[in-house]
């Protein structure tokens, strides 16, 4: 086991290595970065904008680009002050050494922009992610229990339609019913966008309708699996050899039934749990909430390399460590899975 | 449990001729006519179609594109059946063409995807080694990220609009981004494709008459073509058309960020995008979402119930 997880970690590094050369190539040969100069108030002049590409170090072939952005380049000589003329050691020390850039746009650090993101991000995912899982258990379960029944079919048929439903449509409705005809029929209503004044309950209003959205989008995905996966189990030999002992239903369900399909959801869990970070894009846009999707957005927008590549590569290493994890809990969760 | 259908026994099946209906095919086929929700989902496509076809007879496109800002967010009339947009556009006429585009590229972009993924599959699988090796880590790491980012980063290939200029078709100007969105989506979502053709293609593989068509001296592309890919087929029909509703949603979600299709060219998605700052008037974004959902929902249904009909193991 050991051996497999070392082994693992050995192959994920060429991989990840892979995936950021293609990434940075990719973000570097294309687009203009100094293009958010040129919006500015003081619009650089030619002989300026060399001088910042230089500084910069955008000159510089593509490889070295990006074997500073590796590993630093505080070993060599650079030109820091984009005279033309080598003059002093670099300052960067590498995304293997703990730097990640600094923004093109706030002239920060990369990381300290994630900083400033993440948590918002997570107050809205993890809260909305464990309900999903909490409701998709309890709905999936019971449903698959009463295969064909009528709230069986009526819960599949609305799966089936929130599953088909785009998140904005979701968002637009609760927006247009909770917010704006509430304050028109005169109804508490609720607020619409941001995170409220700072004090905690502000905070908790301003959660509860883009956690509703979320929450009804991911639901109908995680019910269908588990009614699935239920019901697979369910037809098993060892269940009804559990029945025919005399088992109490409810026991079978919950002790036979649902341990073994809650297997496969161990690593959907797994593989959706990295992608939590990157936030969701068009509910953090339409609820004006600050977290990654937006950060990447805007950074996109400004073609913000550091802080899109950091955000990328957080992604990736995280979605490889997850996959690892994975792998690991499964064995310990069923011993009869063994990995050579 | 269903009752499987049983193919009726000959007493010499080499020459007994094949009863009319009981190829592979046409016993899917039956299998899907008798599937309540895939009927469901082909009419509310029916539906889709119809809307966007029939409408497009009655209302020129002209209408579409034609602004009038003195009568700008009127809500639903007799005269405007879906109301106005913030510039005065009859958004029933928007509704429609930009229906057309979103249905265009969903599909359009499902053929590059189908296109790329097979032929990834087909080479990992077939040719394996270091090819499969390389071609599966490729798939992998795209994986990593999610699909709305890497469509950004794609978007970034052909990151300014206007060294595309408009072009005409059949009449009609059409802004370039449209075919610019077909690839990125296109090329942002190939892998499961790979990944299942190429599943396929290893266990095919094996199988003793490939083994048999090597021996009679066929080449690998007859091969190919004869024996592996007709096996690919049901699993790429089923993928091909659940990604139809995926394609269609991530336009949407690139018109609606304003990363999408540009003007003139209408879509769902990029209708929706302008409506994001006028919520409180219902009818400009409603319309669009409605029929995003309808197409979706009836892609879905009917995707679901080809996976059962191709595979009558999945039914229960």
């Amino acid at each position: 086991m050991t051996k497999y997880v070392i082994r693992r970690i050995i192959q994920a590094i060429p991989l990840l290595l892979i995936i950021s050369f293609v990434l940075f190539a990719f973000m570097n040969s294309l687009g203009d970065p100094l293009a958010v100069f040129a919006e500015s108030r003081q619009r650089p002049t030619a002989a300026q904008r060399e001088i910042m590409i230089r500084r910069m170090g955008l000159d510089r072939p593509l490889l070295e680009q990006y074997i500073t952005w590796l590993i630093g380049n505080d070993w060599q000589q650079v030109d820091s002050d984009g005279d033309g003329v080598v003059d002093s050691n670099g300052t960067r020390r590498g995304v293997l050494r703990g730097d990640l850039g600094i923004s093109f746009v706030t002239r920060q650090p990369a990381w300290t922009r994630i900083e400033e993101r993440l948590p918002a991000t997570l107050l809205l995912m993890i809260p909305s992610y464990l309900i999903t899982l909490a409701l998709a258990i309890a709905i999936g379960v019971f449903s698959a229990v009463r295969q064909y029944s009528f709230l069986d079919n009526v819960i599949t048929g609305t799966a089936f339609f929130f599953y088909s439903m785009p998140i904005f449509f979701i968002a637009l409705l609760t927006i247009y019913i909770f917010a704006v005809q509430f304050t028109r029929w005169g109804l508490p209503a609720l607020p619409i966008g941001g995170t409220g004044n700072g004090t905690l309950g502000d905070l908790a209003l301003h959660m509860v309708m883009p956690v509703f959205c979320l929450v009804a989008i991911q639901l109908a995905a995680y019910t269908r699996f588990i009614r699935s996966s239920m019901l697979e189990v369910l037809g098993q030999d060892y269940i009804r050899t559990a029945y025919a002992k005399g088992i109490a239903s409810s026991a079978v369900v919950r002790q036979h039934a649902f341990k073994n399909a809650a297997l496969p959801l161990v690593t959907l869990i797994g593989l959706d749990l990295p992608f939590l970070l990157a936030g969701a894009v068009v509910t953090e846009r339409i609820f004006a909430w600050p977290g990654m999707g937006r950060l990447f957005i805007e950074s996109f927008e400004r073609a913000d390399i550091p802080v899109m590549m950091t955000i990328l590569m957080l992604l990736c290493v995280l979605v490889i460590v997850f996959q690892i994890l994975t792998d690991i809990v499964y064995t310990w969760l069923d011993p009869r899975i063994r990995y050579s | 449990m269903s009752t499987r259908t049983v193919e009726p026994a000959h007493s010499i099946p080499q020459i007994a001729p094949r009863a009319k209906g009981t190829s592979n095919l046409s016993r899917s086929m039956s299998r899907l006519r008798r599937h309540r929700m895939a009927i469901i989902g082909a009419v509310l496509l029916l539906i889709v179609v119809t809307f966007v076809v029939v409408g497009s007879i009655l209302i020129p496109e002209s209408q579409a594109i034609y602004n009038d800002p003195s009568r700008a967010l009127q809500p639903p009339s007799l005269a405007h059946p879906f109301g106005t947009d913030v510039i005065g556009r009859d958004l029933l006429a928007r509704t429609i063409y930009g229906g057309q585009v979103s249905l265009f590229v969903g599909v359009t972009a499902v053929i590059v995807q189908i296109f790329v993924g097979t032929v990834f599959g087909l080479l990992a699988g077939y040719v394996g080694g270091p090819t499969d090796s390389v071609l599966m880590r490729f798939a992998e790491a795209m994986l990593c990220i999610p699909q709305l980012f890497l469509a950004l980063i794609a978007l970034r290939l052909f990151s300014d609009p206007t060294q595309f200029p408009d072009f005409e078709f059949l009449g009609r100007r059409y802004s370039s981004t449209m075919i610019v969105i077909v690839f990125v989506i296109g090329l942002t979502s190939w892998m499961r494709v790979a990944r299942i053709v190429r599943s396929v293609v290893l266990s095919v593989k094996e199988q003793e008459y490939i083994t048999s068509a090597h021996a009679i001296g066929a080449r690998d592309v007859r091969i190919i073509m004869r024996h592996v890919l007709p096996n690919c087929m049901a699993p790429i029909v089923v993928s091909a058309t659940l990604g139809v509703g995926l394609a269609i949603l991530l336009e949407a979600y690139l018109g609606f960020l304003g990363l999408g299709v540009r003007d003139p060219t209408p879509t769902w998605g990029n209708i929706m995008g302008d409506a994001n700052s006028y919520i409180n008037q219902w009818y400009y974004w409603f319309f669009p979402a409605l029929f995003i959902m309808l197409t979706t929902l009836g892609i879905n249904f009917l995707g679901d119930g080809l996976r059962d009909a191709f595979d009558p193991r999945s039914l229960r």
